[in-house]
Parts: C-alpha cells; structure tokens; sequence
C-alpha cells in the first residue's frame, strides 16, 4: 500500500507507516499503531492525523475518534513539554502518592489534567504503573522515576524532565530466596537480555529438544502434566487452553502474548521483558509449535517504553541470528513475531478486549461464546497467555514436566514470579516455589512490615482479590488453596496493608481505580462502578449515611455475574470483602463523621 | 430442531435460534433494550438475563442459543430482582426529563419500571452531566444524559445504510453517544434511529414537542412515496384541534413487514404526511360563469350535486375523441378499476396514465425511483404503463385536438413551461379535476372534485413486488373531500350506468373475480401483511 501524505508525514515517516501496516493480516489493526506514530511526531493525535488513518485504513472516521477517546494516553490536544504522570493507585498510594503528587500541584500551581500556563508541564494522575516495587511511581515523559519525593520532583522539575535513567532498567531490589531461581536467576546477570549470555545457560535447549523432534500433541500433554497454570491471573490449565484449539481448520492459528500488565499490585512481566526476553521468546516457539502457530503478536502496554525498547532489540536479534522467521534453528519451523503497544486502557488486560484492541478496536470484552480458541484474533483460532506462563515453558521442555509439577503444590505446578508491594520492608519481585506461604512470603521473605508495624490485612492478587485479614496469612498462595480461601491467587500482586491504613480509604483506591477503568459496554458495571465511588467517596467526605454500607453490598452483588466480562465481579470483591472483613471502620465513618485510624495513611 | 422448555411450556425452534426468539414464539416478552431482530447482538443492557438449568450464572437470552433440552426460567424470583437491579442502573444517571421529553408514554424505560421496577429509588449521588438537546442532523436531536448507551444506533448506521456516523466515546459511565466533529446524521435513513432508541435520546425533529403520544390512535397502512410500499403506521389524533394547529396526522411510523421493509422507512416516506393535512381541496367547485380556463383562479364552491351535473355533462357534450382521461399510478385498484369502467367502458373515452412526479432518487435498499404506490397495480388492471403517454396528450392538445381533459390530481405545471401549459388549457373547452390537494393545474379546472387522501379510505395498492397491500382508512375525509372510487360512481350513474357498490371490498372481490392475476385474493386474505398476485 503506498501511503501518499507528503504534507502529513516525511518520507522515511511514510516508510514506517506501510512497514507498520504490513504486519497485520487486516489494515484496521494497524490504527493504534499508526495514531501512536502521529502522536509521536506532533504530540497529539491531529485532525489531519485523523483523518490519514481513516483514509488510509478505510475505516469510517467516527470509529478512529471513538479509539482515540477511548485510551488514556491517546491525546487530541498538546500536552506540556514535559508530562508528570504520578500513578495514584492503591500500592503507590500506601507509599506516600499522595504527598508527591500534592507537592506538584503547589509547586507547579496547576490540577491534575492540567498544563501550566507556559507549556512547560502538564501533570496527570494515571492508575497503576506496573512499577509499584519502587513506588510511589510517576512517568515522566516515557521515563519511570521511582521513590516520589519533594525532593525528586523538585529535581525532575527543575530539569524539565527525567533526571536520571529509567527505574525499570534497574534490577529488583532483592535477592531470590527459596529454591533454584530460574526466571529470576536473569534478573541480577548482567547483559541477560542478550542473546549469548542466554545461550550461555541452557537458552534454546528446551527448542531444539522439542521442535520438530516430539508430536506436537505429546508437547501439549506434557505441559498438561506439568501442572503450569495461566499466570496472569485466571489461572486455567495452560496445557488444556492449549488443547481446545481445532486440530484440523483452515484458518490461520495465531499466538498472542498478554503483556498488559495493568493489575494493581503487579510488576513481574516488566522484569521478563526487560531482564529475561529471550525466556519469552523461547516460551513462543515452543508454543506456538505445540498448537501449529506461525504468527504471533506481542501485546504490550504502552506505558512500558524501556522494556519495550527491550524487547524489540530482543526480538530483533533473534531474527537476525535465525531465532527466529523462517525455519528456527534449522528445524524447519517458522514463527513470526509482531511487537504491539497498546494505548492506556487496563481493560485490554481482558483476553477478549485485548484482541478487539488489536484490531484496532476500543477494548470492549467479547460475548462469549464463541472463545478465542476457536474464533479469536481476526476470527480466527487464538492462544493467549501471560508472559510469565509462557516463559515458563523452555524449563519444562528442557528439564521435564515432572520436575517442574513436584516444584511446587499439587496441580499448581512450578514456580511463581510474586509481586509484593505496599507496606512491606523490602518491596519486589520474589520467585518462589507454587504454593509458599503467604506469612513467609512476607515475613520471612520480604523483611515483614515496614517500619515496625502491625500487618493489619493483604490484599493476595491483585486489586481485584479478596482481602486477608492479619490472620488469615497462613494460607498457601497457590490457585486452589486461595480458592478454597475465599480469595484468589490472580496476578500475584501482593500488598501490604499495616495498622496505619483506613480501610475506607483504601477502598476508594480500588473504587476510583474501577470508575476509572471501566469499558462502560454494559450496563452493571459502567453504572455499578461509578455508583460505588461516589458513595465510597460520600463516606470519606463524612457524609455517610446509615443505609450505604448495605446499599454498597447490594449493588455490588448485582454487579457481580451479570457483565459481559470479569471485570464486573472484579469490581465487587473489594466492595464486599473490605465492608465484610472491616465493617466497624465503615460504620464509625459513617456515625462519627470521621476516621477513627490516628494518622489515617501515613501520606495525609 | 431444538426443543426446549421456558417457563414450562415446550417449544421446537429452527437451530440457531435464541432464547429470547423462542421465547416470543411462545408469548414471553423478555425485556431487552440492546437487542433487535435487525441488527447484530450486542449484550450490553443486560436486560434479558435469564436463568437456564445446569448454567450457574444467569445467561442473556438475545445471545444464547436454544439448545435440546434447555429449561429457562424466565420470571423467578432471581430473575426479576435482577431485572430490578438492571433498571435500577440504567437510572442511576438517567436524567428526570419525563416530563419535557417526547419519548414519555412510549418509553422502554417508563415501561419496564412498571413492569419490572417498581422499587423506590436509593440514588443520593449526583448524575453524571453530558450534552443535551443536541442537533444532529436534519432530522434528529441527540440528548446524551438520556441515552443509555445500547448501541442500537451506532448498529444501524454502521450495518443497515452503513454510513457510519455515529459512535461512542469515551469509557465508563462518561461514555457518551456521538459523531465525528463537523459532521453529520444525514443519511436518507436517518429517521430510523429515532424508532429504534428505546429512550428519548434520540427524537425526530419533526416530532419535537407536537404531541403527547397517549393522545395518539394508531392506523395501519401503505407508504405512497414510491413502489416500494413500506407499511407504515399512520399516528392521529382527531379530538385535540388546538394541537399541531388542527392537523390531525402527527406522524408516520415504519410497520414491521419482512416481505417489504422490515422495520424500517426512508425519510422521504417518513415525512410524506403534510398533504394530508395541509393545502386540502375543501370543497367542489365550479368555474365563474364567464370566465374561461386560462386566466385567474375563478373558482367558487358548489354543492356536490351541481359540480357532478356539470362534470357529467361536459363528459356527455364533448366528443370522444377529443378527451384525455389521466388516471394516476397514485390511485388505489378499487379507483383504477371504476375508472376504466366508467371511462373505457361506459363512455368509450381513451384512459392513459400520468405520474404526478418524474422519477427521482433510487437505491438498492427501500427507495424506488418510481414515486408512486400503484404503478404496478395499473400494469394489472390494464392499464398501459409506457412512458411518454402525457407527452401524447400534449402534443394532441397543442394541434388543438384535445377539448376536454378529466384530471387526476396531476399538475401539468410540473412538466411543461406555463406556455405551453396555458396552450393546453387555452384550447379546452372544459378541464375537469379530481384530487385531495391545491395545485396551480386545479386552480385552472372548470370543475373541482375533492377526493379522499388515502388515509382517508380503504382500497388497495401493488407494489412492485407485485405485492397487493391494504390501506386502513384512519378517519374520515377532510370537510366535503370523498373517496375517489365513490366519485366516480356518482359520476357513473349520472352517465346512466348505476353502480350497486357499498364498500371498496366489493370493487376488490370483482376484480378478483374478473382479473385472473387477483383470482383468489380477499381483503381477508391480504390482511396487514399483503399477499402476492399469481
């Protein structure tokens, strides 16, 4: 396709605008990428921008207005020269967000979503990062900044702009405890993105004892029987999910990777990305060999610039050292991969949203039936799963499926990349066997709380689980067990909570977080979650009245089971499980008109 | 063929028919807003959740498939506290404009709350604010605080005229209902939105504050924008005349039909309802002794006996030859039957058939460019349906060979320029013109004859599917106007062949009769679908 916009775009802009395009078996899925690209050269998606891609991609205007409404980070008006996003979701806030970010409203005198009269800052508060081990967190420009301070600000700002290298590029703050490290053995390695230093321990092993040497079939059972489970939070059985793809179908198969990494509390995937890629890629191939994949498509979230820029170096040098295109290895296998940012939406961490952002979509989930694995990407079969579940694979085919299982609990096999965050000493990423305890996980592992404190509750998995109360930590933090719990294992993102956080206000982060994040497709939720935070709101403004707690149960309740997607009964857990477990706090807001926590969160 | 179980009772549907579509079969009205048979599904309202044996969450019914053996519930105690609930959200930010919207009385959210609501309001928040009272496009007003965002418009655009312009912006409960900035709602279809919004975000200009629509009463009936013969809905009202200033048609609504239109109109039709009310020949009329046909508009009332004696008369005095008769393609079968009777037959004079319009705008949707209802139905009866037959006439008038003309609601200023309209009328010696409405040819006639509109009267048209559709008259003709058909009697029988019809269903039971592509129709038979010649 030759793209004809001299008074648009350059000539090598042009260039990338039909590479882009190429990649994609249908022209509307290359909209985000094309309006990233026009954001990229002017700053904000144009009119004019609008109008090219609609052209272009012979896609009617209003549906490309409808994305570029639709995503947080597509803008239609030029921001600041230089953009403070302070992340003000429920970890980053349990470590001071609010203080930052009150600092940079004084000190640059404008609200957040606003732009100094000069031009100079725009500040915005965004939900989670993906970063919460070094929060509280704001991305300025592309650039993670980590440990929010006065100070911190006062430097970025008076530098116009990040003062120092991306956090992410750091290592993660701990060391890896309990057992054989092996994802996060990359993690502390020094150039471990690259190519040689993952051959030098055992990368591609697991491809060539696998591809092209053992049944397809035979690989699936296999990963059956090793017990690896969905880890980007709905824990399926991966070996199953891969199983339901059609043996025999016409259509192109395609392999989608879930790096969204948008639930609160989690920051693993950043780590693979940035520390362990070629995991990734490996995990890919062996994949896409045991369901009869040639295409794949990476779907990252866009606030992630240095591990995509990561991983796309990755990438890039797998294919030119034959890891990857045509005939890998000499096995006569091939495998494409695409790399896709997204756009700023949580909601496309939904399998189902995800795919319809990628085609170029606003991320509204999918009625199922039918499932992706018989019509997902372009209608067509469709395996998604998490980058820490498919970085999981080249151990398994290279050491075996039985000493993967017997790491870790019955039929939660493994290891598990957990995420802690909040409250605790020593915030990061901790690899450990499937099925640790969660009082180890934090006390023995992650220093216990922070500063001396009393643990007060955890939430286990993310924002969407079930809070624990500080005796209910001896729990096995595997899928089934949190389960039978009452909660869930999700994303493993673990937050802390101490004896200093009001329960109300801890949930007006995951209420606002909900509001905020909802697709708005159907009716429960898009009502629900709004509702839900003016009411939460109310409590904390001290206007709570009597019936509102029982009210927030019933509506919540009713949201639950009754969307299009999970995110609706998402939203209700932490309505339910905070008002159920910490009912007396809600009720003395409510009385007394005001918090009965002494130094309620230690940011105000 | 599966078989399942609602409520109890069983029923075989085609396979991949939904719950929701088996439960109308059998009488069941689940709820719904996002759904409609015509467009694509989308499950958003969350309306017609229902319960289903062996599912452990409620399940949509527009979404599900009928499977063997299914057992739904659609009325438990689960089902319609969720129902409760549902509403219950879609009112949280729904504004309280009942009483200045034109959607009260024919809403689905006024509706359902008395249906399934019921509960007293909980709400102490503020709702969320959004653009209200919004122009669209020509035809509709957008008001975004009432839409409840089921997306059945931005379906329609996209799939039924796909023009795309509508869509939705923004997440969450800002979500809000839109088109592209310095565009607009202008396709030919763009009525239809308004239909089917189940709320008062979208409403018809043209309807804007008109009427309360419970003082509305309801005919069915046949579109006479073109061939097509979308049925329609014709909406009244008699009693109130300080409304709508006397009219009495307040609007026209697409009737469903799947042989025809579906659920849906053009706008051409849509609007095509102000001659019925408006510019109405009220009464007979005569030419002034003394004047002639050119010149001004002398016209005075005459009571119907005197205007039908001269009608007669000149029919009687004018040679044969020297007559042209031009029937309509707008007139029903029944009226198109009795004036080859009496013309052809009784008085032997030369019948051709003049559209009042030129061919216009066309698609391969519903619009024809033929404009008018009953071409078709001529074709059937007889008639010629050549083109160029007005143009005959012309040119015989011109040669001064055509004395009388015997009009049918056809305006030759529309064709030809006023001079050779004026040549025309210039060498008659009577011009005698039957119609509903004013136009400057009637303004020439020695004779006026007022006849009904078809919302007026009962008959039939063809359509050009070959399809033969009812009119239902809605209420009685304006002030002296008749029915057509029975214009034609009186004039029948002053020409001494006396008709013994009552009712316009006789006149059809004897085309029946004698036309064998009718054989075997009855009014009964055709019914408010239709029925199709042999």
């Amino acid at each position: 396709m030759k793209v004809v916009a001299p008074f648009l775009f350059s000539p090598e802009v042009q260039e990338r605008v039909a590479k882009i395009v190429a990649q994609y078996e249908r022209k509307q899925a290359a909209i985000i990428p094309l309006l990233n690209l026009a954001q990229e050269q002017f700053g904000y998606v144009t009119p004019e921008a609008e109008k090219f891609v609609a052209d272009y991609l012979e896609v009617p205007i209003v549906h490309v207005r409808e994305v570029v409404s639709f995503y947080t980070l597509l803008r239609t008006e030029p921001p600041g020269k230089c953009r403070i996003a302070v992340c003000t979701t429920t970890a980053c806030r349990l470590r001071g967000a609010d203080k930052a970010l009150q600092y940079a409203e004084q000190k640059l005198g404008i609200k957040p979503g606003e732009t100094t009269a000069d031009g100079q800052f725009t500040l915005e508060s965004v939900e989670c990062l993906g970063a919460c081990e070094f929060g509280p967190v704001a991305q300025v420009n592309d650039t993670y900044m980590g440990y929010l301070s006065g100070e911190t600000l006062e430097r970025i700002i008076h530098n116009g702009g990040p003062d120092r290298e991306d956090w992410c590029a750091e290592a993660p703050l701990v060391e890896t405890p309990t057992g054989e490290p092996l994802i996060s053995k990359f993690f502390h390695m020094e150039e471990s993105h690259k190519l040689e230093t993952y051959l030098h321990h055992r990368g591609f092993e697991a491809v060539k004892k696998t591809v092209g040497k053992m049944p397809p079939e035979e690989v699936i059972d296999l990963v059956k029987k090793s017990n690896l489970r969905g880890l980007g939070g709905a824990g399926f059985s991966v070996g199953m999910k891969w199983s339901f793809v059609p043996k025999d179908t016409p259509k192109p198969k395609y392999l989608v990777v879930n790096a969204d990494e948008g639930e609160p509390g989690t920051f693993k995937d950043k780590y693979i990305l940035v520390k362990a890629p070629n995991l990734l890629i490996e995990g890919m191939i062996l994949a896409s060999y045991a369901v009869g994949i040639h295409k794949a498509f990476i779907y990252i979230r866009k606030e992630y610039q240095f591990p995509y820029e990561r991983l796309q170096e990755a990438v890039d040098e797998a294919y030119a050292k034959g890891y990857l295109g045509k005939n890998i290895l000499g096995t006569g296998f091939d495998l494409d991969i695409v790399i896709h940012r997204g756009a700023g939406a949580y909601i496309c961490g939904e399998e189902s949203a995800l795919l319809e952002s990628l085609e170029g979509k606003k991320g509204l989930p999918r009625l199922r039936p039918p499932f992706p694995a018989i019509a997902g990407l372009f209608g067509c079969p469709t395996v998604i799963n998490n980058v820490e579940t498919l970085s999981y694979l080249p151990f398994i085919l290279d050491r075996g499926y039985e000493w993967f299982a017997s790491l870790g609990s019955p039929k939660n096999g493994g290891m598990k990349l957990y995420c802690v965050s909040g409250r605790v000493e020593n915030p990061g990423v901790y690899e450990l066997p499937m099925g640790t305890s969660l009082r180890d996980i934090i006390f023995q592992h992650a220093g216990g709380v922070a500063e001396g404190r009393q643990l007060k509750a955890v939430i286990p998995g993310g924002i969407s689980a079930n809070i624990l109360k500080a005796d209910e930590i001896d729990v096995k933090m595997d899928f089934d067990s949190l389960k039978a719990a009452g909660t869930m294992l999700g994303s493993s993102g673990v937050m802390v909570i101490d004896d200093s956080v009001c329960m109300v206000k801890l949930l007006s982060y995951a209420t606002k977080f909900f509001a905020h994040e909802s697709c708005g497709q159907c009716s429960p939720c898009r009502e629900g979650t709004g509702w839900i935070h003016k009411i939460v709101e109310r409590i904390l403004a001290g206007k709570g009245k009597p019936a509102d707690l029982n009210n927030l149960l019933d509506i919540s309740s009713f949201m639950s089971g009754n969307t299009i997607c999970a995110f609706g009964d998402a939203a209700a857990m932490p309505v339910t499980s905070y008002i159920k477990k910490f009912r007396a706090e809600f009720e003395y807001h409510i009385q007394h008109k005001k918090c009965d926590i002494e130094n309620a969160d230690a940011n105000d | 063929m599966p078989t399942l179980t609602i409520n109890g009772k069983e029923i075989t549907v085609e396979k991949g028919a939904t719950v929701i579509q088996a439960a109308e079969k059998l009488g069941f009205d689940v709820p719904r807003y996002c759904y409609h048979p015509g467009l694509s599904i989308a499950g958003n309202c969350r309306m017609c959740l229902v319960e289903i044996e062996k599912f452990p969450k409620l399940q949509i019914a527009c979404h599900t498939q009928a499977q063997d053996g299914m057992v739904v519930k659609t009325e438990s105690d689960v089902v319609k506290k969720t129902r409760e609930h549902i509403l219950e959200f879609l009112l949280v930010n729904h504004p309280l404009d009942c009483p200045v919207c034109d959607q009260a009385g024919e809403c689905f959210l006024q509706d359902y709350y008395m249906k399934h609501g019921l509960y007293d309001s909980r709400l102490d928040e503020d709702k969320v604010k959004k653009t209200k009272a919004e122009s669209i496009g020509p035809t509709v007003m957008l008001d975004s605080e009432r839409c409840i965002l089921c997306s059945r418009c931005v379906r329609f655009t996209d799939e039924i005229t796909k023009t795309s312009e509508l869509g939705i912006f923004n997440r969450g409960n800002h979500s809000e209902i839109g088109i592209y900035p310095g565009r607009e709602l202008n396709n030919k279809y763009s009525g239809n939105v308004v239909d089917i919004c189940p709320v008062g975000a979208l409403t018809d200009k043209d309807f804007r504050f008109k009427c309360r629509v419970w003082y509305l009463k309801t005919s069915p009936s046949v579109c006479t924008g073109c061939s097509m013969g979308c049925n329609i809905d014709i909406h009244y009202q008699v009693e109130r005349k300080h409304i709508a200033d006397g009219d009495r048609v307040m609007r026209l609504k697409p009737r469903e039909n799947d042989e025809v239109n579906k659920w849906w109109i053009c706008d051409e039709g849509r609007y095509n309802y102000p001659f019925i009310d408006k510019n109405r020949i009220h009464k007979p009329g005569r030419r002034v002794q003394g004047t002639v046909l050119s010149g001004q508009h002398d016209l005075e009332p005459a009571p119907w006996g005197e205007a039908l004696d001269l009608a007669a008369r000149k029919l009687k005095e004018i040679p044969k030859d020297a007559w042209a008769v031009m029937a309509s393609p707008q007139m029903t079968n029944e009226e198109l039957y009795l004036a080859k009777k009496l013309f052809g037959e009784t008085l032997g004079l030369t019948l051709s058939l003049v559209s009042p319009s030129r061919e216009g705008y066309s698609d391969d949707f519903l619009m024809k460019a033929d404009k008018n209802p009953n071409t078709r139905g001529a074709f059937e009866l007889g008639y010629s349906v050549l083109k160029g037959q007005l143009e005959d006439i012309v040119r015989k008038a011109e040669a001064g060979k055509i004395k009388g003309l015997y009009v049918f609601g056809q305006d030759l200023f529309e064709f030809f320029k006023p001079e050779t309209a004026e040549k025309i009328f210039g060498n008659c010696e009577a011009m005698i013109f039957q119609g509903a409405n004013w136009n400057p040819t009637a303004a020439r006639a020695s004779v006026v004859l007022p006849s009904a509109v078809f919302a007026e009267q009962d008959g039939t048209f063809t359509n050009f599917q070959r399809r033969v559709q009812r009119l239902f008259k809605a209420f009685e003709p304006m002030d002296e106007a008749r029915p057509g058909w029975e214009i034609l009697a009186a004039l029948s029988e002053r020409a001494g062949k006396k008709l013994a019809y009552k009712e316009t269903r006789e006149i059809f039971d004897e085309i029946a009769a004698k036309v064998p592509v009718f054989q075997g129709l009855t009014y009964t038979k055709i019914g408010k679908k239709g029925a199709v010649l042999s």
